[in-house]
């Protein structure tokens, strides 16, 4: 009964509070640089089975196939009734950054509020302000085909108690502004250490092993370490980093397109070229 | 001797299905490679085709054929082997990245080939640079879009 009961009190969601969420009018552009970064419609895609939904929109309710079942990722446009219309800036940053959901429920990791967390709480909100900024679909949402979905997702709040790293992206004085931007997108929003850092026993990120790589998350093949590579040959350079982040497979870079990275490679090619110099400079320092 | 001429007929009843085995072995490995020579081939193309839209070689239309021609024969030299067929998958030992879903159910492979058959086409209808630069993309995209529903990641 003791061990529930501390089981119940760890395991309790943690929401922010109110106090939490700065004055800020939202910037558009800017949270559209980093819903793109983000690659947030590559799992909040549209329905299929409903007719007449805007593919481009994130409206939700296509499968995502995860180890631990079928989750239906929800409607972000700003419709009223089933997507984020009736949100409060807390409700959102709650979401994004501490996997919570309105309702006040843990959410499945497969959202990378995980990374997320890292952002500043204003980027955050001009990524609401875009979100805002779309057409409302009316989608509703789909529940997630998981057995003893309800215990999973109280355990789960264990699992942010020991391994949900909530501390805020910090620059390092010693690069360039180039190369914190690119640290930045690529640990904050781009969340690729989601897939590039291999995870430790309890499946959190594994910090000793930063982007080296390591089984792929759908279970065949292996996702690449982003350690030195210029070293090892796969890329010239820079500039050639570059190339291959905006153009993928279609100008021959391997490796662009399988296991999922093809998405990303698409919204990496959206950018801002400063974005993808900066992305290009950091990832290349990573010796 | 009734037991002795059971057991010669075990015996060879086990060769005879174990060289069909092998030999079914060799069947699908041969196919796969035929595939991996093909893909090869291609990327080969590929990078003078790659060079020329970066900048880092001259537009040469002789370069251009050159390089379509050779993905003609790879396409034509895979299709002799029976490179795509979906024995290939039955029995292989040697390792593959193509994914099962090529063979499955409502897979839009047909319809990728044939994108990357049409872009071929377009592209070999070029003569000058601008004209290649503008074609090129949907050939790359064919590769890419391929790639990413049909191929695994490797290792």
């Amino acid at each position: 009964m003791l061990g529930f009961t501390a089981f119940w009190l760890v395991s309790a969601p943690r929401p922010l509070p109110a106090s939490a969420i700065p004055a800020h009018a939202g910037n558009i552009a800017n949270g559209e640089i980093l819903y793109t970064a983000g690659g947030c419609r590559n799992c909040h895609k549209s329905n299929a089975e409903q007719a007449g939904l805007d593919p481009d929109l994130p409206s939700g309710g296509f499968p995502l196939k995860t180890p631990i079942g079928v989750l239906y990722p929800p409607n972000l446009t700003p419709d009223a009734e089933t997507g984020i219309g009736n949100w409060s800036d807390l409700d959102f940053v709650n979401a994004v950054q501490r996997g919570i959901s309105k309702s006040g429920q843990h959410l499945i990791p497969a959202f990378p509020y995980t990374s997320y967390a890292a952002m500043p709480v204003e980027d955050v909100l001009d990524i609401k302000a875009y979100l805002m900024s779309l057409p409302p679909v009316s989608s509703p949402s789909r529940e997630a085909g998981i057995p003893i979905a309800f215990l999973l997702r109280r355990g789960l709040g264990l699992w942010k108690f020991l391994g949900l790293d909530t501390a805020p992206w910090q620059p390092d004085s010693s690069q360039t502004a180039t190369w914190n931007r690119g640290s930045y997108l690529v640990n904050g929003p781009g969340h690729c250490g989601e897939c590039h850092t291999p995870r430790n026993l309890i499946m959190a990120r594994d910090g000793s092993r930063f982007m080296m790589g390591g089984p792929h998350p759908e279970g065949q093949g292996k996702v690449p370490s982003l350690h030195g590579l210029v070293e090892t040959g796969r890329y010239k350079d820079q500039k050639d980093l570059v190339l291959a982040l905006q153009n993928g497979e279609v100008f021959g870079y391997e490796n662009m397109s399988s296991g999922g990275m093809g998405q990303v490679q698409a919204n990496m090619a959206k950018l801002p070229q400063a974005d993808v110099e900066a992305i290009a400079e950091y990832l290349i320092s990573l010796k | 001797m009734l037991s002795r001429n059971l057991f010669k007929s075990i015996a060879a009843g086990t060769i005879v299905l174990g060289l069909g085995f092998s030999l079914a072995y060799a069947a699908a490995d041969d196919q796969i490679k035929a595939r991996q020579a093909e893909m090869k081939a291609n990327g080969k193309a590929m990078g003078a085709l790659v060079a020329i839209m970066k900048g880092e070689a001259p537009y040469d239309a002789a370069t251009v054929k050159a390089s379509l021609d050779a993905m003609a024969a790879a396409d034509a030299a895979a299709g002799e082997a029976k490179a795509w067929d979906a024995s290939s998958m039955e029995g292989a030992t040697v390792e593959t990245w193509a994914k099962p879903e090529i063979w499955a159910e409502g897979s839009d492979i047909g319809a990728k080939y044939q994108a990357w058959v049409d872009a071929r086409a377009t592209l070999a209808a070029t003569t000058d640079e601008a004209g290649f630069k503008a074609a090129f993309p949907a050939l790359g995209q064919a590769c890419q879009s391929c790639h990413e529903s049909f191929r695994r990641p490797k290792g």
